[in-house]
């Protein structure tokens, strides 16, 4: 039973209940990072680390913390952990944080982050809840990962700023845009939502 | 919380929240007060690296010990604003040989701050290198891409914008494909460039 809850945990954030397209969180980072694999990847590691370690220290504490303050607490701890990515980041990636500029800093109103500590950190256990903030943050970044890899690639012809598709490629200036991030989500939560979670669904029955 | 008193409802979580503050400001003064130094020289080895790249002098990039070298033989700092040199010097066999300067202008998203490189008469441009930026990636953020920047050398302006890659003459400036606004700011920005460092020379007391 135990072991059955630990792996749901684990595997629900990264299918059928994923924060971007199941239950629609971070979308304003899903679409303003996205344009770039290399930038992408950085922001998604630095949400990966702020979901985990503050889901983990809220349920840590969850039992002292008073419920008329339980947001604001919520909102330090993970303040400060989007901190650390922005200090660490300037310290030893200068080129990518300047790139990145104010997104790491709005990792805190990534939506994600505090609807995880709020639904299940506060409720659960700390292993649990590392292990749900962990996959959260996975479910969030390989859906980010996939949207950033056809808007660089179509839209300036390359992947991690390596040059992929020859010159005869034209490339679609409108994917590296910001409508180009509303097209290719929507057609990924379309196709997901559409063909592959119905028929898992149908499956199971 | 069991019990709802006066203890728990109002003292209580303001304790906590104190409590809590303290605890994790102490945690990341600490990081930021570990890193403070190693953000400071990532600044100041990257204006270093965007003056030597303006003005055309190569440097062993990765190597902070290399390019501080050659920095202090071909590079003075002159005068200070907003806590950066106002302009800088650019010295062959200790004399003066050309100037940089910084030259910011409004991009399309925002602010576009480059370190322009000029020979002695301020006409010639050696380089460029932007060190601020918020341009749409993959359009107008190209200009930071070498073929862009490259361009710059050994051109007198005032410019003029042509299609990308038909640039020839030393007035000519290509433009990017589908970042209209990036390339005419950019433009703005360069051919006020040779104003902008006369007067920064002049006002701090230089001459050229």
């Amino acid at each position: 039973m135990v072991k059955g809850k630990l792996k749901k945990t684990f595997t629900d954030p990264l299918g059928k209940n994923n924060p971007v397209f199941a239950q629609i969180l971070g979308i304003c980072s899903t679409l303003a990072v996205t344009n770039k694999l290399e930038n992408t990847v950085v922001m998604t590691l630095g949400v990966v680390f702020t979901t985990t370690l503050s889901s983990f220290v809220i349920s840590l504490i969850r039992k002292w913390i008073p419920s008329r303050v339980r947001m604001m607490a919520e909102t330090l701890i993970i303040a400060s952990f989007v901190i650390i990515v922005d200090i660490t980041l300037r310290a030893y990636m200068p080129d990518i944080w300047k790139q990145l500029g104010p997104y790491v800093g709005l990792i805190i109103t990534n939506c994600i982050i505090m609807g995880r500590a709020e639904a299940f950190a506060l409720n659960n256990t700390p292993g649990l809840s590392l292990i749900d903030g962990l996959a959260s943050g996975i479910g969030y970044s390989y859906v980010l990962i996939i949207v950033a890899i056809f808007r660089e690639l179509l839209g300036t012809g390359s992947l991690w700023g390596i040059k992929i598709l020859g010159s005869w490629w034209t490339n679609w200036s409108i994917m590296i845009m910001p409508p180009g991030a509303f097209f290719m989500l929507a057609i990924f939560i379309w196709i997901v939502k559409g063909a592959i979670i119905p028929e898992k669904e149908e499956a199971k029955k | 919380m069991k019990k709802e008193g006066t203890f728990a409802l109002r003292i209580y979580p303001v304790l906590f929240m104190a409590l809590l503050t303290v605890l994790f400001i102490t945690v990341v003064s600490g990081i930021y007060l570990s890193t403070k130094d190693l953000v400071e020289m990532n600044e100041t080895l990257s204006r270093k690296k965007a003056v030597l790249y303006a003005a055309g002098i190569d440097f062993p990039d990765g190597n902070p010990e290399g390019i501080q070298e050659i920095y202090t033989n071909r590079v003075r700092e002159i005068g200070t604003a907003d806590g950066r040199p106002a302009y800088f010097e650019i010295l062959t066999d200790g004399s003066v040989s050309g100037y940089a300067a910084y030259v910011s202008g409004a991009g399309l998203w925002g602010q576009i701050v480059a370190i322009f490189g000029f020979g002695k008469d301020l006409k010639q441009f050696t380089g460029v290198e932007f060190i601020e930026q918020n341009e749409t990636p993959g359009l107008g953020a190209r200009i930071t891409e070498p073929w862009f920047k490259e361009q710059f050398r050994g051109k007198t302006g005032p410019f003029t914008l042509v299609d990308e890659g038909t640039a020839t003459g030393p007035g000519q400036l290509d433009a990017i494909t589908g970042a209209t606004r990036t390339s005419t700011a950019i433009l703005r920005i360069s051919n006020k460039a040779p104003e902008v460092a006369e007067e920064v020379i002049a006002s701090n007391g230089g001459e050229h």
